[in-house]
């Protein structure tokens, strides 16, 4: 049984703000609100339409009760500061996976014929909060939040499931049980690979004027005395934050704003859109730590969904994947097919998956160095998407025409989506 | 596109020293206070900042009961204003280079007076820097002749 969308969706816009520490010198006196509003009129200016064209607003933003000066839903704010007052506006709060729901909703949005034109954007600062009862701008860091919680400890829901211990070991090295289980492969190949894969990550990312750390780990690695990055990377300069998890395979948290404008096929055509994107076919999955290999499951889930939708997902260009750890890169491009079962780490090693390589994977340098910040994380991965399928991803731009590709995205709140999408250009 | 510039530090660093700094529409002429980056009448982001003065037209008078102080979930204003103890109201107004109505508080108003002074609107009302709690100033008025919580 297919359930296609009523009526095609395309992607006629796109941001570029990229990603930031907000402790950078350009970064200073400037508020959540001022980079929503850039990152919206971004994309409203790349899409070739104005505020007045925006039907609708979903609003991406996981954690602004803490973040945003204790407030609840700022969306009258945010519309105002975008020129889009009084106009429909949804907020999506769903941890991690927040974007590509929100994204998801703004494609149905229109699909199911009531709006022509949406916006989906987001702002997040995973790392600073606005104290309650002050101006926004005057951020500080979240260590100093009275309140503050642990990612690790607030995304899972230990209120309800109390067994706590899986959220920050079991499941970041899940994908290493399962390769050794399923496929064989030594600890040593395991951790290889892992480095690899920071190292293809590194390359993108040091290319992409879009990413927050923009050093290539060979750079870092000759700075520190050696001539093979690998070394490097197998040295206690890089150590294990897990049993198979190093420092260089974990996320990176930074401030970012995000937007997308998301239309119908003959509203495209009316604003002239010069490379519209189709969105193909899109599905979601959620589920709890109660049970082994949670995260690889929901992957699982969602490439069932998809392809039993009868969406093809075996011709696919590129695949654009969280990578909150190595691990889940690594099970991911395995799951929906994009790599051969159990050869993902000889891709890794080889370098096949970096954003030169024939089978690329997060070009744009992925969460652990392009970076990740919540709620937005899945909207700029989309977006990073956008540019690669569009030719104009710069420095970290990938050899083949991408035709096909897709964003598969996770959150802690233990959501996982897969968004298929396809150029025609 | 617009360069991205900070327009709450800027704005709030303004009231510090005594300036009301609005934005105005370079395409339209719409003057947005307090200031966006976005025109709120035709949507453009080509705005530059504009001095609002140091006072405005009230129009409008709400007065509130100043023992009516709220409950849990409705605060009073004055909870976050360094001086809690004098009285003031809510007034809407317009500043003479502003295209939109705001509302503000509005200091020298009291149940004695207040229907005195709503005979007199439409009148020009200096501003008042009120000081918040947290070391910042928002824009308030108070009515002509107003001195030290008393209204002549």
């Amino acid at each position: 049984m297919t359930h296609k969308l009523s009526r095609p969706v395309s992607i006629i816009g796109t941001s570029t703000l990229g990603q930031h520490y907000y402790d950078e010198p350009e970064m200073q006196g400037l508020s959540i609100y001022e980079l929503w509003s850039h990152a919206c009129h971004q994309a409203m200016a790349d899409a070739g339409v104005k505020p007045k064209d925006i039907d609708k607003i979903v609003y991406s933003h996981m954690a602004n009760f803490v973040t945003c000066g204790n407030i609840l839903a700022p969306v009258g704010s945010l519309e105002e500061w975008i020129g889009c007052r009084e106009k429909p506006i949804s907020h999506i709060e769903q941890a991690c996976a927040s974007g590509y729901i929100s994204f998801m909703e703004a494609c149905n949005s229109v699909a199911s014929g009531r709006y022509d034109c949406v916006l989906v954007a987001g702002i997040e600062t995973p790392k600073h909060f606005i104290p309650r009862d002050q101006p926004a701008y005057r951020v500080k860091p979240l260590k100093e939040y009275d309140g503050w919680w642990h990612p690790g400890r607030a995304l899972f829901d230990t209120t309800y499931y109390r067994f706590d211990g899986v959220s920050d070991n079991l499941l970041t090295d899940e994908n290493a049980y399962f390769l050794k289980q399923n496929y064989g492969i030594s600890d040593q190949m395991i951790d290889d690979a892992y480095n690899a894969m920071a190292v293809n990550l590194s390359r993108g990312a040091a290319r992409n004027e879009r990413a927050v750390e923009r050093v290539e780990y060979a750079q870092i690695a000759k700075e520190k005395g050696f001539d093979d990055v690998m070394e490097y990377m197998r040295s206690d300069y890089n150590p294990h934050i897990t049993q198979y998890i190093r420092k260089s395979g974990s996320v990176l948290h930074n401030v970012a704003a995000g937007a997308i404008i998301v239309c119908s096929e003959d509203f495209a055509k009316s604003v002239g859109a010069k490379k519209p994107i189709n969105v193909v076919d899109y599905a979601s999955s959620s589920n709890t730590q109660r049970y082994p290999m949670c995260f690889h499951q929901m992957n699982v889930s969602v490439r069932d969904q998809l392809t039993s939708n009868g969406t093809d997902i075996g011709d696919l260009d590129l695949m654009v994947t969280t990578v909150m750890t190595s691990g889940e890169q690594m099970d991911s491009t395995e799951v929906f097919g994009y790599l051969p079962a159990g050869k993902g780490c000889e891709y890794e090693i080889e370098g096949r998956t970096a954003f030169d390589g024939d089978r690329p994977v997060n070009p744009h340098g992925g969460d652990i160095r392009f970076g990740h910040s919540f709620a937005v994380a899945g909207i700029n991965m989309m977006s990073e998407a956008i540019l690669q399928m569009r030719g104009e991803a710069g420095g970290c731009q990938v050899k083949n025409k991408v035709n096909r590709c897709l964003v598969r995205g996770m959150g802690g709140g233990h959501t996982t989506a897969g968004i298929v999408l396809e150029s025609k250009f | 596109m617009e360069k991205i510039r900070p327009i709450l530090k800027t704005y709030y660093e303004a009231l510090e020293e005594g300036r009301i700094l609005g934005m105005q529409c370079k395409e339209c002429g719409d003057v947005t206070w307090p200031p966006l980056p976005t025109c709120q009448m035709c949507g453009s982001t080509d705005t530059d900042w504009i001095l609002l003065g140091d006072e405005a037209v009230i129009d409008e008078i709400r007065f509130e009961d100043p023992s009516i102080g709220g409950d849990y979930t409705f605060r009073k204003a004055n909870d976050y204003f360094a001086d809690k103890t004098e009285p003031y109201t809510i007034c809407l107004g317009k500043f003479p280079k502003g295209t939109a109505r705001f509302h503000a508080a509005l200091y020298g108003i009291t149940a004695d007076n207040v229907e005195e002074w709503r005979a007199k609107l439409p009148f020009t009302a200096k501003v008042r820097f009120i000081q918040m709690n947290n070391d910042f100033k928002v824009v308030g008025f108070e009515v002509p002749g107003y001195q030290s919580g008393k209204s002549e």
